[in-house]
């Protein structure tokens, strides 16, 4: 019987929801999967319904896409009939999300969850080990991928200080008709055209590339694949510091040039808005960035959206391609949090959300990568969404290119994983300051890496000592 | 009956007589604010920018020294930090102290339209500091800027112009075009408290005295420097500490507007400090770089109080 009422009431959830997204607007086509709540995930085994008086709170970030928000709050509530939990989402500025947790902790109260978009290594002394809940998810879903993994575990600990259920991929985004003129029609594919493409669109129209060496996220993303697409790297496996090399200093001589080229000084200043503000504008040639300006641009801007083409990362000089994934959407469950039935239920919910990801997908307009792949086949099926945009793109499989997006896509402290050394190094904005440093003049690309690498040297310093830098023993 | 009012009249006379008790009492509420917001996270500070504690695990487990303070100072952010923290608050404090003065000698006149001035005026005190930094960002932005509109229009900015060849003046991706905006900021968000602070000491200096100086043949420079401005100077020394305070602990203009970019060339310490201890995760080198602030900050303070109060007193 209660089989029976979960299966109705999650038929009628879908249906309603997909009622939903056509008045919306969207194409139909293939829809995703009706929601189910399992009560078995593997190893993990739930109650069909929580004692009386369960609740869950979960704070996270305002996602880029406003679509995706008013699905998770609903579905979050649907969840909470089905399972017997009260629960309560707050949604808040993406950079809120780090200081509220750090408050959190620091008060011993606070939501049950939070959502963050990189890695929360550097909150690793404060929260749960989640490696139950990562367990049972790979025993179902398989294999997570690796950009995933690399942001919630830590193996010289062995602790899940997080649970990954998605991720975006960053694309190269330029402007078709400029490239097509430029001599690009498929947009750059190396650093190299990037610079000579860039620079003839520059002289020609006086639109700039658009790549930042500002203190903020995308340009510390940009900064990475420029590194690690030269061959270089900032850490090694191990979480050594590896910066200071030959390789390291080409790509920072390499930005140098771009900058002086085919850049303004408005890029030491962006915020994470402002490449997606100059593209949508129609300011810049070339930015990397995830597609949420993009979906922007279908509504306002549809002629700059038709006009957008997406490429995968650039090949450096050695054919390397590296991309940073632009976000990770982890959730960690503070230690503060000693319900047991509170601590049930943020597992069973993690676990159910991951089941149902092909919503997430969907409902983010694509933007939402799962974390297990298998959990939205229609994403990846032949004919399937990043063939036929179900958000109406022109053509229908302008997003193709993402397919293989997790190939060429790395993470926050590639190749190894990510310790809170890597959090603070990417935190306090080190590499945007270091390509800026070298491209303004103030100091040579050598002495920029240099003087860089060894401020990354006392941060990992410090984080080893206190035992979260370094592979584990064998 | 008679020993009850008696009663009453000796407790009532006791208390009002016992003028130890009745100021503790009275100030009570004031230490315990004090306490609790002030004293208590400035000591829990100390305790934390001598220990090893972090975003994730915020006890004082183990202590460790002046290590983090050694540790803050060698960084490249900390030296500009420190270098702008100072240039902003003395450029602010100027300029404040300059307008404000400025200000108040217009708003002791009578003239027509002075309440909308007065308004006019004291509209940025009353403007969120957020809201009013997305204000200038607008009018500061690198593509769609309107200052760079009108200059464009006015042949300063572009090829071949006093500020050209570009069009865009890029004010938040220049080092020094990045603090004057900054230092810009604060003036004007600023400004109205100092001038409210000013024109109150201003309205006090009887008026015969500038009738007899005007009678005497002063003209409005040496009324200005011979009386307006020796009259005011505690009230002056009191706006200034106000804003000099207000100005070296604020992060927001900077986390609004620069981000401390180009580089850390428009870094200010408290931004730091919050990017190093919250975001970077590093909580006790968060709080060694913020108590950096201390010490400028009370002698600073004491300072000006002590000037403030021999001033008034000769």
């Amino acid at each position: 019987m209660n089989r029976f009422l979960s299966q109705c009431i999650a038929g009628v959830f879908t249906l309603v929801l997909s009622v939903a997204a056509m008045a919306a607007g969207t194409t139909t086509g293939i829809q995703p999967a009706p929601l189910h709540f399992p009560s078995k995930f593997g190893s993990m085994k739930f109650p069909a319904k929580f004692p009386a008086g369960t609740t869950l709170t979960l704070t996270q970030w305002s996602h880029f896409v406003p679509r995706y928000d008013k699905w998770f709050d609903q579905y979050a509530q649907e969840w909470g009939k089905k399972n017997g939990v009260k629960v309560t989402v707050q949604h808040i500025s993406l950079g809120d999300i780090v200081p509220t947790l750090a408050a959190s902790i620091a008060a011993k109260r606070g939501p049950t969850m939070f959502e963050t978009i990189a890695t929360p290594a550097a909150f690793i002394e404060g929260l749960q080990n989640l490696a139950d809940v990562n367990k049972a998810a790979q025993q179902v879903f398989g294999k997570q991928e690796e950009v995933c993994t690399s942001q919630s575990y830590l193996p010289i600990t062995k602790t899940w200080y997080g649970y990954c259920d998605g991720w975006v991929p960053d694309p190269g985004d330029y402007r078709v008709s400029l490239w097509k003129a430029a001599g690009y029609p498929n947009g750059p594919v190396t650093y190299d055209g990037l610079y000579n493409g860039g620079v003839k669109i520059f002289q020609k129209t006086g639109l700039p590339v658009g790549v930042g060496m500002s203190p903020e996220i995308d340009s510390e993303f940009y900064a990475r694949s420029l590194i690690w697409s030269y061959g270089g790297s900032l850490f090694d496996k191990c979480g050594n510091v590896a910066l200071d090399s030959p390789q390291v200093v080409k790509a920072v001589e390499f930005q140098t040039k771009l900058y002086k080229s085919a850049e303004t000084p408005e890029v030491f200043s962006w915020n994470p808005a402002s490449n997606n503000q100059a593209f949508v504008s129609g300011q810049t040639s070339y930015i990397q960035n995830s597609i949420s300006f993009y979906r922007t641009a279908q509504q306002f801007q549809p002629k700059n959206a038709e006009d957008t083409g997406f490429s995968p990362g650039l090949k450096g000089p050695t054919g390397d391609v590296h991309q940073t994934a632009h976000v990770w959407f982890i959730y960690v469950l503070p230690k503060y949090v000693t319900n047991p039935n509170e601590i049930m239920a943020a597992k069973k919910f993690l676990l159910d959300l991951t089941a149902n990801y092909s919503w997430a997908t969907y409902e983010s307009e694509l933007y939402n990568f799962p974390a297990f792949p298998k959990t939205a086949p229609q994403l990846w099926e032949r004919g399937g969404w990043l063939d036929h945009d179900p958000w109406g793109s022109v053509p229908a499989n302008k997003l193709e290119v993402l397919r293989n997006a997790s190939k060429w896509t790395a993470w926050l402290g590639y190749p190894g994983d990510s310790s809170p050394a890597v959090s603070e190094v990417y935190n306090t904005h080190l590499l945007s300051t270091m390509m800026a440093e070298a491209a303004r003049g103030d100091k040579t690309p050598a002495q920029a890496v240099k003087d860089t690498a060894a401020q990354i040297g006392a941060i990992v310093a410090k984080w080893r000592a206190k035992g979260y830098v370094g592979c584990p023993a064998k | 009956m008679k020993q009850v009012q008696s009663a009453i009249a000796h407790a009532g006379v006791s208390l009002a007589d016992r003028k130890g008790v009745l100021g503790t009492l009275m100030l009570a509420p004031a230490l315990a604010y004090i306490a609790a917001l002030v004293a208590v996270p400035f000591f829990l500070a100390i305790g934390l920018s001598v220990s090893d504690a972090t975003v994730g695990d915020p006890a004082i487990h183990h202590f460790v020294g002046l290590r983090n303070f050694v540790r803050v100072i060698h960084e490249s952010a900390f030296h500009f930090g420190l270098r702008n923290s100072m240039i902003v608050t003395f450029a602010t404090l100027i300029l404040i102290l300059v307008l404000a003065t400025a200000e108040s000698e217009l708003l002791a006149r009578d003239f027509r339209g002075k309440r909308l001035v007065q308004i006019l005026l004291i509209l940025p005190w009353a403007m969120p500091v957020s809201l009013a930094a997305v204000g200038w960002l607008w009018l500061l932005d690198s593509e769609f800027s309107p200052v760079d509109w009108l200059l464009r229009t006015a042949h300063l900015l572009g090829p071949g112009t006093l500020f050209g060849p570009a069009n865009h003046l890029y004010y938040y991706g220049r080092e020094w075009v990045g603090i004057g905006a900054i230092i810009a900021i604060n003036v004007w968000r600023l400004l109205p408290f100092a001038t409210i602070i000013v024109l109150a000491g201003r309205t006090s200096i009887p008026r015969d005295i500038f009738e007899q100086a005007e009678i005497d043949g002063a003209g409005f420079f040496r009324t200005l420097f011979h009386i307006t401005l020796p009259a005011l100077l505690p009230i002056l020394t009191v706006a200034a500490m106000f804003t000099a305070l207000l100005v070296f602990g604020d992060m927001t203009i900077a986390a609004l507007t620069t981000r401390g970019g180009p580089g850390y060339t428009t870094q200010l310490l408290p931004y730091w400090a919050y990017l190093k201890g919250i975001e970077g995760g590093a909580l006790s080198e968060g709080a060694a770089i913020a108590l950096f602030l201390f010490p400028v900050l009370l002698v600073g303070a004491i300072l000006a109080l002590r000037f403030a109060y021999r001033t008034e007193s000769a």
